[in-house]
């Protein structure tokens, strides 16, 4: 015959302080919710406004910065000088530093004779490092007509906006690279036609980038002027929302592209209330664990006799100390499962609002959640166990 | 298994009241199946011996050995193990649970170790005249009939040594015969060792070791 826990219960465990005990159940199921649903938002968050590759990569922003154009500076030289440049690089936050250089030169663009379009352009080349779409043919050698163009996806997509209604037919992706584009190069020094070729879409260079040797080519060529001048600097960074980093913009009166990292800022916000959310559970639960721990300790010390009683008769304080303790396991399983489901019915509502996008987030909580939850279960198990053999231990003594 | 005593002196007895002891500073060695019946006034240390036996006091010097085990080191664990199966006591102050039935106070000690069924324990009950008050309330019960209870909750394990702290004080002479030759029976059938305090020598005591305090 097994020993029953059962029949010696109602000496231990008074019905009593059913208030408090109740009242420690909510508290610690309450932590554990918003515990688990911080951690579960966060991570959809994270999935959700996961930035496209372009911006960051190899986790690195990469942020475009020019300087704010003032009624003061208006009209001025508002390009970046080298020293500037230079001190841009210095800046610890800071990896990399690549000037967008323009031309200098007139550049007209029309499209042959299929598209009836023509337009003044502005070229610009940046270190092929900071390209997110770098194909093997963008390059040029001084003679060579055709010249390789990476074109803005953005550019794409308001030309063919606006297309349409100028009686333009509007291109793909893949069409665009099959139009022959005339660049008109015109300067004080000459004037020379090439053939401009779309050789890739970037997401991340709102510009035209043609190669660099092209550019310091044709800068010397058409105009004689061999300085740099860039008015836009491309900037790598570990992260562009960085606090020291946002001031010293401000400080040099630099002007940021702020719809780039505008979801970076909106994110770490929504992160930050949720992360906040998630320590405020880890309160609540630190309370009611505490609140739990007090009506242990009463409940103990109110059948502290009886308990003596029984290890007078010869019951094990080890016995007694685990049956105890087990008395409230199924009630924290119970909690954790209910939190878990919960959590895992919140997850699926949140699926269902409009703007999240299904594809990126599975129906299952995320496996951190799940292992959050085991680990609450064993904690709670293992404080109780702590606090009823301290307990126990404090009567036989 | 055996119990000795070695050199045990209380530490609450005045020296006046222990100098003519017969257990106080002797080495006293109890066998199983030895029937020992110590005799003590009130006052003389008599339940202080038993709880020091029991191992529920610490206050003396000198040792208690259970077997080879000095029960001054023994572990809570050990010590409730040696009271599940090795010793049984009634308590002069009987120490039930008030607040459960009477049978619910045999049931807590009988399922510990059971040496016998449920129906044993009736049948004690029936003979020591409580088994209408089985499903009754401890606390309801006359300190005659909880005094009884107490006996049959010591008899429903197995043991090698019973400790008795003046077990029949409000028993009437009927129901103390009765009592005793229960106790008697349920040693007997153990080869147990019976160690009975009480104030004065009893009338039917059959033949034990009559020692003084």
């Amino acid at each position: 015959m097994t020993l029953s826990y059962k029949k010696i219960e109602p000496l231990i465990i008074s019905g009593k302080n059913i208030f408090s005990k109740w009242l420690g159940y909510f508290g610690l199921w309450t932590g554990v919710l918003l515990l688990l649903i911080s951690l579960q938002m966060f991570v959809n968050i994270q999935q959700l406004l996961k930035e496209d590759a372009p911006r960051k990569s190899g986790g690195s922003d990469f942020i475009s910065i020019s300087k704010t154009i003032t009624n003061e500076n208006m009209g001025k030289d508002n390009t970046f000088t080298s020293s500037e440049i230079n001190n841009l690089k210095k800046q610890p936050q800071i990896q990399d530093v690549s000037p967008l250089i323009t031309n200098q030169f007139r550049v007209r663009a029309t499209a042959g004779n299929i598209i009836p379009f023509s337009t003044d352009l502005f070229l610009e080349s940046v270190d092929n490092d900071f390209i997110d779409t770098l194909p093997p043919s963008f390059s040029w050698q001084p003679g060579q007509i055709t010249v390789p163009v990476i074109f803005s996806s953005d550019f794409l997509e308001m030309y063919n906006v606006f297309a349409p209604a100028q009686g333009l037919p509007q291109l793909s992706a893949k069409t665009i690279s099959s139009v022959n584009i005339i660049l008109e190069c015109s300067g004080p020094l000459g004037t020379q036609n090439f053939k401009g070729n779309i050789v890739a879409l970037s997401d991340r260079i709102n510009s035209l980038l043609v190669p660099k040797t092209f550019m310091n080519w044709s800068n010397q060529h058409f105009t004689g002027d061999t300085a740099i001048h860039a008015s836009r600097v491309y900037v790598k960074t570990k992260d562009a929302n960085n606090p020291q980093l946002i001031s010293y913009f401000d400080q040099q009166d630099y002007h940021l592209n702020k719809d780039k990292i505008k979801f970076g800022r909106i994110k770490s916000i929504l992160q930050n209330i949720v992360s906040a959310l998630g320590v405020f559970g880890v309160l609540v639960i630190v309370m009611a664990l505490m609140l739990f721990s007090f009506y242990l300790q009463l409940i103990i010390a109110k059948s502290k006799d009886n308990l003596r009683l029984l290890l007078t008769l010869g019951y094990s304080p080890k016995w007694l100390a685990a049956s105890v303790a087990k008395t409230w396991l199924p009630v924290y399983l119970f909690i954790i499962v209910a939190a878990l489901a919960v959590t895992q019915i919140l997850h699926f509502l949140f699926l269902q609002l409009a703007f999240v996008s299904k594809a990126n987030l599975p129906y299952l909580l995320h496996w951190s959640v799940w292992l959050v939850a085991i680990l609450l279960l064993l904690l709670t198990v293992f404080i109780n166990s702590r606090l009823v053999k301290k307990e126990l231990d404090t009567i036989i003594s | 298994m055996d119990i000795q005593l070695r050199n045990l002196i209380p530490q609450n007895i005045e020296e006046e009241k222990r100098k003519d002891s017969q257990i106080w500073t002797h080495n006293i060695s109890i066998i199983k199946g030895e029937h020992l019946h110590i005799v003590a006034p009130s006052g003389s240390g008599k339940t202080s011996l038993i709880h020091f036996i029991y191992g529920l006091r610490k206050d003396y010097s000198g040792d208690i050995f259970y077997d080879d085990a000095n029960i001054k080191k023994l572990s809570t664990e050990s010590f409730s193990s040696f009271r599940k199966n090795k010793i049984s006591i009634i308590f002069q102050d009987l120490r039930l649970f008030e607040e459960q039935t009477v049978k619910e106070n045999i049931e807590i000690k009988r399922m510990l170790e059971p040496y016998y069924e449920w129906e044993k324990a009736a049948e004690m009950a029936a003979r020591l005249g409580i088994e209408t008050k089985l499903n009754q309330k401890v606390k309801t019960c006359s300190y005659g009939e909880q005094q009884r209870i107490a006996i049959i909750r010591s008899l429903m394990q197995p043991f090698d040594f019973l400790l008795l702290d003046e077990p029949y004080s409000h028993l009437d002479e009927e129901n103390r015969i009765k009592a005793m030759e229960l106790i008697y029976e349920e040693c007997e059938k153990r080869n147990a060792a019976m160690i009975f305090a009480d104030l004065k020598p009893l009338d039917f005591l059959k033949g034990e070791k009559i020692i003084y305090l």
